[in-house]
């Protein structure tokens, strides 16, 4: 084996010695805890940012005074500095504060609040984007602004933001990966603790892009998909 | 302000600083040089190579960045010795290889939204492949690229963080070390916790780096649009 004469090995060797059925064989049950974790973690973030941008999306497109100038000052923190800068304060900061808090707790938290910033400008884009006369017809058959919100706006709006809050969405599955710094075990921390004890470094990292690309190409093709059948009936 | 601050503040901006300047300037040319050559290349009619372009693309948009550092970091080594690179390398040459997707895209589009009479013109007057687009093409599309090459640098810049996650000596690394050495007993450091108040500096650190080119960005867009 070269790895036991010391030297390294060369690319022939390499690939005599790569196994990536035997790598997932071995350790496959670990490796799907850390993929549901993962999905674990995502499908909390992905439903925190959709509430998150619905709610301060419309604050915004509404210029509803106060909460609208906080989301924007929330917006800008969270798009003009790094996420994990943003998971270092959640993670070793706070419990300077005395706020202690678990890795999954920080995990989708994290992740939450940055996808929630993002996507509150999808909808605010989306909410601005429903004609106005819309609003106004919804008013004129005796709704009031709730109603009208919720049954104009909010479904019409909403359609409108779908791409890009899914793009959002995507980002936000790809950002769980960032804990591995917080050491959270999800796919990521999974696939390298093992290579780090069996050295299957390449076998771990191809399980890792097999993964990850499939997830990220699947929801991008339900991007297209939806987009087709959910599009407006004025925009076909 | 506390004696601890002076020489914190100091060592993240002329250890930290620099690591992260280096790493995102050099990602940025090479992430333009490389999308503006794919994203023009795909233009041309020529199945195989943009088949490759186009998984070239897909691939590095679609990992997640840190996977890409961690093939950097980990994988080229193990395939050869001579593969073997610094933190700050590695995570160059993975935001290069993510940069230089997301310009392909870009440049593609931006390519061919110039109108084939601006083509043709340039036959006419006896360019080839390479001086039509060079001198034509190119120099059309990249105002258009404008916009989208300012959100790249603002994007690079933050994502030169990952560095950290490999031991590259960047700001956030710098923030790092700083805290942990505060938390430490005299003489080295001063047995108190700053991380919130470390950290949050770094924050603002980069917000003052970033928000100046977000607008940019958002002004250059209304502008060319």
């Amino acid at each position: 084996m070269a790895a036991e004469s010391g030297h390294f090995p060369d690319l022939p060797m390499l690939l005599a010695t790569y196994d990536l059925s035997a790598f997932v064989s071995e350790n496959w049950e670990e490796l799907l805890d850390g993929l549901l974790n993962t999905l674990k973690v995502s499908g909390f973030a992905v439903a925190g940012a959709f509430v998150i941008g619905a709610v301060l999306g419309a604050a915004r497109a509404h210029r509803i005074p106060v909460v609208s100038q906080l989301t924007a000052v929330y917006v800008e923190v969270i798009r003009n500095t790094p996420i994990l800068v943003q998971i270092f304060m959640i993670f070793y900061a706070l419990p300077q504060l005395g706020i202690l808090l678990n890795q999954f707790t920080v995990a989708w938290l994290s992740v939450m609040i940055w996808g929630g910033a993002f996507n509150s400008e999808n909808f605010r884009a989306g909410f601005e984007a429903v004609p106005h006369r819309y609003r106004e017809a919804g008013y004129a058959l005796g709704f009031g602004p709730r109603s009208t919100f919720l049954n104009v706006t909010l479904p019409i709006g909403g359609r409108i933001a779908l791409p890009s809050s899914i793009n959002t969405y995507i980002s936000v599955v790809k950002n769980t990966s960032l804990m591995f710094v917080i050491g959270y075990a999800e796919l990521t921390t999974t696939a390298l603790n093992i290579s780090a004890l069996t050295l299957e470094t390449l076998e771990a990292l191809t399980v890792l892009g097999v993964v990850y690309l499939a997830l990220v190409w699947t929801l991008s093709a339900s991007i297209r998909l939806l987009e087709s059948r959910l599009a407006l009936p004025e925009a076909r | 302000m506390p004696d601890w601050v002076e020489p914190v503040a100091r060592y993240i901006l002329t250890e930290g600083l620099p690591g992260t300047l280096r790493v995102s300037s050099i990602a940025v040319v090479g992430s333009a040089l490389i999308g503006v050559l794919f994203g023009t290349l795909m233009t041309i009619k020529f199945l195989p190579l943009q088949m490759l372009i186009r998984l070239y693309i897909e691939v590095f948009r679609g990992l997640p960045i840190l996977v890409t550092v961690f093939i950097a970091f980990f994988g080229l080594p193990s395939i050869s010795p001579r593969l073997e690179f610094d933190p700050l390398t590695a995570a160059t040459i993975a935001l290069v290889l993510w940069g230089s997707a997301q310009v392909a895209e870009a440049t593609r589009g931006a390519v061919q939204s110039i109108p084939r009479e601006q083509h043709e013109a340039a036959s006419a007057l006896g360019f080839g492949w390479a001086g039509r687009h060079g001198f034509v093409i190119l120099p059309q599309a990249l105002r258009r690229l404008l916009p989208p090459f300012v959100s790249l640098l603002v994007n690079i810049i933050q994502n030169s963080t990952l560095a950290q996650v490999i031991g590259g000596l960047d700001i956030l690394e710098a923030g790092e070390r700083q805290s942990e050495r505060l938390t430490s007993f005299p003489p080295a450091g001063i047995g108190e916790i700053h991380a919130f108040e470390i950290f949050g500096g770094v924050m603002v650190l980069f917000f003052l780096i970033s928000f100046p080119l977000t607008r940019l960005a958002a002004r250059l867009e209304k502008r060319l649009a």
